[in-house]
Formats: C-alpha cells, sequence, structure tokens
C-alpha cells in the first residue's frame, strides 16, 4: 500500500517535470517566420555604418599606439588581456599587418573600412554571414582595444551582433536570398534566436530596473533631474524642466516599475505596446 | 531536424553566466553601500558578490583555461557587464582640466578633445571611470597620456597640471535657488615634459 503510493507520487513528479521540460522546450522553440531576422539585419547594418562613419574622424587617434594617439590602445588591451589573453584586440591584426608589411595607420585604416563595408554590405543583404561575422569581430576589436572608452551603446552593439552572427541568416529580404536561393529554414530556429534577443531584453531592463528601485534618487525625483540636466543629455533647458518638478517623483518612480516589470508586461497581448511604447519613449532623450 | 537540446543547453549556459554579471554588479552595488538597503546587508551582499564571481570562474587562479575560457565567451558576447546605466544613483561627471605653463610664464587652460561628438561621449566615459576605486593603479598613466595628447599640439610647454575633478550638478532646489555647478578636485599631477619625466602629488 505505501510503495504503491510512493510510485503514484514519483510519476506524478515525473509527470510535472516532463510536462516543465516541454513547456519550455514550446517556449523556447516557437514557429517564426524571419520578419524580425530581417529588421536586426537592417537595424544593426545601419548602427554598424553610423558608428563606422561617426568614428572615422577619430579612429587613428583613438586606436593608434601610445604617442601617437589619446591615450594608446596598450592600456585597454592590457586590461582586456589580464581578463584573458585570447579576447580579440587590434593589436592582433596591427601584427598580422606587420607580417606582411604594413603599417599600424595602414591596418587601421583597412580595419575602419572592412567595418563601413560590413555594415553596408548587412544593409543590402548580401554576404550576410560573413559580413555579419566580419562586423562582429572588427567591433569587438575595437570595443576591446577601446575599452577604456567605450559606452553604453558598446555594451548593446557587441551582444546584438554576436547573435546576429548566428542567427539562420539570410533572411528572404536579403539579396542573397535571390541570388544563392538557400534552403528553407527552419521556423522554429528562427523562434530559439528570436527568443534569446526577447529574453536578453528582459534581463536588460529587469536589471536595470531593479538597480534603480534600489537608489532613493529615483522615489524622490532627483535622478531624472540630474538625468535630464547632465551633459549630453541635458536636451530640455533646466528651467522648463523646474516648471514640472511635482511630476519628476512620479515620472522617475513609472521608469523604475515600467523596467523592473517589462519581463512580465511585454508577454502579455493586452499590455505589449502599452509597454513598448513606454520603454523606447524612456530610453530616447 | 536541428539539435534542440544543444540549443536549450547553450540558452541555459548563456543566460546563467548573464545572470551571474548582472548580480555580481548589483550585489557589489549594495556591497559599497551605493544603495539605500540598510548597511547590515553589506557583508551579505560581498559574500553574494563572491559567489557571483566564482561562478563566472574569477575564483580562479589567472591562468586556468576554465576562467580564461568563460571570460573569452563573457567579452565575445558582449555579456561582460551588467546594465545598471543610471543606477542606483545618477553619478555627477568629471573634467580634466590641463594647465600649460609656458617658459616665458604665461599659463593657459586646455582640455583633451576629439573631433567628433560621438568620440566626445568615449572621452566623458574614459573621465568617469578613472574616479572610480578600480582605476586609482592606472590614473597616473592615463592623466600622463591625455596630457601628452594636448602637449603634442602645444610643443612649446614647459610643464603641465592635470586637474581633474568631479562636477556636481545643481539639485532641483538649489538650483531654484540660482546656484550652478560645483567642482570638487579630487587628483592632480604635475607632468614636466622637457625632459619627458611625470610626478604625481
Amino acid at each position: 500500500m505505501i510503495m504503491a503510493k510512493g510510485n503514484e507520487l514519483r510519476d506524478k513528479s515525473e509527470t510535472a517535470s516532463l510536462f516543465a521540460l516541454r513547456s519550455f522546450l514550446d517556449f523556447l522553440f516557437p514557429s517564426e517566420n524571419d520578419r524580425w531576422l530581417s529588421v536586426l539585419r537592417f537595424g544593426l547594418g545601419l548602427q554598424t555604418v553610423v558608428y563606422a562613419l561617426f568614428l572615422r574622424s577619430d579612429w587613428h587617434y583613438l586606436f593608434a599606439s601610445s604617442g601617437k594617439g589619446l591615450v594608446g590602445r596598450e592600456v585597454g588591451e592590457a586590461i582586456a588581456s589580464f581578463d584573458s589573453p585570447l579576447i580579440p584586440k587590434l593589436s592582433w591584426l596591427i601584427a598580422l599587418g606587420r607580417s606582411v608589411n604594413m603599417s599600424e595607420e595602414a591596418v587601421l585604416s583597412v580595419a575602419s573600412a572592412c567595418l563601413l563595408c560590413a555594415g553596408c554590405f548587412l544593409l543590402l543583404g548580401l554576404f550576410c554571414r560573413p559580413a555579419a561575422i566580419v562586423a562582429w569581430f572588427l567591433h569587438l576589436c575595437a570595443a576591446e582595444s577601446g575599452g577604456l572608452l567605450a559606452y553604453g551603446a558598446d555594451n548593446f552593439m557587441t551582444p546584438a551582433l554576436f547573435y546576429l552572427m548566428l542567427s539562420p541568416l539570410p533572411d528572404r529580404y536579403a539579396f542573397d536570398q535571390w541570388v544563392v536561393n538557400p534552403k528553407p529554414k527552419n521556423p522554429q530556429l528562427l523562434g530559439f534566436w528570436r527568443r534569446v534577443l526577447q529574453v536578453h531584453l528582459c534581463f536588460v531592463y529587469f536589471i536595470g530596473g531593479l538597480a534603480k528601485c534600489l537608489g532613493n534618487g529615483w522615489w524622490n525625483g532627483s535622478n531624472l533631474w540630474r538625468s535630464l540636466i547632465r551633459p549630453p543629455f541635458s536636451l530640455v533647458s533646466p528651467d522648463i524642466l523646474v516648471r514640472f518638478k511635482y511630476a519628476l517623483p512620479a515620472l522617475g518612480i513609472s521608469i523604475c516599475l515600467l523596467e523592473v516589470s517589462y519581463p512580465v508586461f511585454i508577454w502579455m497581448k493586452k499590455t505589449r505596446r502599452i509597454w513598448l511604447v513606454c520603454i523606447w519613449r524612456c530610453t530616447l532623450p | 531536424m536541428f539539435p534542440k537540446r544543444f540549443y536549450a543547453a547553450w540558452f541555459g549556459i548563456h543566460f546563467l553566466l548573464i545572470t551571474a554579471v548582472c548580480f555580481a554588479g548589483l550585489f557589489s552595488l549594495i556591497a559599497e553601500g551605493a544603495t539605500m538597503l540598510p548597511s547590515a546587508l553589506e557583508p551579505y551582499a560581498r559574500k553574494a558578490e563572491v559567489a557571483a564571481a566564482w561562478l563566472l570562474g574569477k575564483e580562479a587562479p589567472a591562468p586556468s583555461p576554465l576562467r580564461q575560457g568563460i571570460a573569452t565567451y563573457l567579452h565575445a558576447a558582449g555579456i561582460q557587464a551588467g546594465y545598471t546605466f543610471f543606477a542606483p544613483n545618477v553619478p555627477g561627471y568629471h573634467r580634466l582640466t590641463l594647465e600649460l605653463f609656458y617658459d616665458d610664464g604665461h599659463v593657459e587652460h586646455e582640455s583633451p578633445h576629439l573631433r567628433s561628438k560621438a568620440a566626445g561621449l568615449r572621452l566623458d566615459s574614459l573621465l568617469d571611470r578613472l574616479a572610480e576605486q578600480s582605476y586609482k593603479p592606472i590614473r597616473e598613466v592615463i592623466v600622463k597620456r591625455l596630457a601628452f595628447s594636448v602637449w603634442r599640439q602645444h610643443p612649446d610647454v614647459k610643464k603641465i597640471r592635470a586637474v581633474f575633478g568631479s562636477v556636481t550638478p545643481p539639485g532641483l532646489a538649489q538650483f531654484e535657488r540660482g546656484e550652478a555647478e560645483t567642482f570638487q578636485p579630487i587628483f592632480s599631477f604635475d607632468f614636466s615634459l622637457r625632459d619627458d619625466h611625470g610626478e604625481g602629488q
């Protein structure tokens, strides 16, 4: 009698764990089309082009060795090498260039041009996979060599290029699709990579929101004030902000709650659009 | 068919690492007393931070392949840093002023600068990093290099005094009273350039 009850309980728990595993796999591998991948490829292509163009005038100054550049890339590279010597850096490319008698300036120029080309190829959807790999690698080298000069945008660009490189490219709107006519993509694999992006964004907003909740300045509005008058985000005149001073605490709390509850409400159809619009508004200056 | 188990396992490991990185950052903020949580929690937060660091292989010896492998993956995937932007509180910003002393006795004030605004944001980011305690050992090297970058444009300069400090913008009430931002010097270095020799103060 007791043994029969024990077996029944064990069966129940096994069924529950099998059900949980199946639900998890269903969540991870939904069937999707590749429209989201087109948006990601195009957006990252544009971002890469803008990154390369905006840094073009300072590229050598930022990444040259000491004595020629702003702080020299050696310090940033030493910090990265302290974590692991296997992390890609611009010095690798410069050493490679030296072996074929290319100067440091020439290698840096080629790296910048290649990054711009990779961005253009991603925009057009031409040689999608190689372009994504080149864009990821060169951006990573630049981000690590200039690690001291890196800022928030780099923290998003590297993972986005990493995911794009691994996603099932090319998508239906890519030029590659017309030229080589590749095999149709598995909709579940497309769904998996979309889930990876979605879950990553949930982490970004949840952790950001949680950390903000721990600062008293977000509850009394002072952080919102500070963030809006701090250069280079000071797009609204402080005189105008003062007029809305009573709204600042409510807005600060709203930002905390929006971010921390993003992983819940972004999955619900009814609230998804509201959360998306609000989060989008918060991230825009 | 593609190997679903392989993808699911990668997903699990990848997001476990992201969780560890994010919570290590969060616990570090609590342990430093940067949050509004009671200070009694600080020792526990420190322990939790160490546990998260262990998960990331940071407790292993530096040449350990596991530690280097995890670090390489984190950097390659761009997940080596958490997402605590403007949190828990919005920090002030920092300024580096260089006083250029010429042979004839006159003094000019200059700051390191870049051509584009995009690169200028990166310089601001570097200055904010210099204020962090963890960057203390390399402050002098960085400031010396920044001073040297300015000296290349002013080769007649005899000595450069670099003053680094934090700029605290006025609070809302202070702004209403007409108060302006305040500059608090944190450290300064004197660099005499003729003999390529730096002196820290």
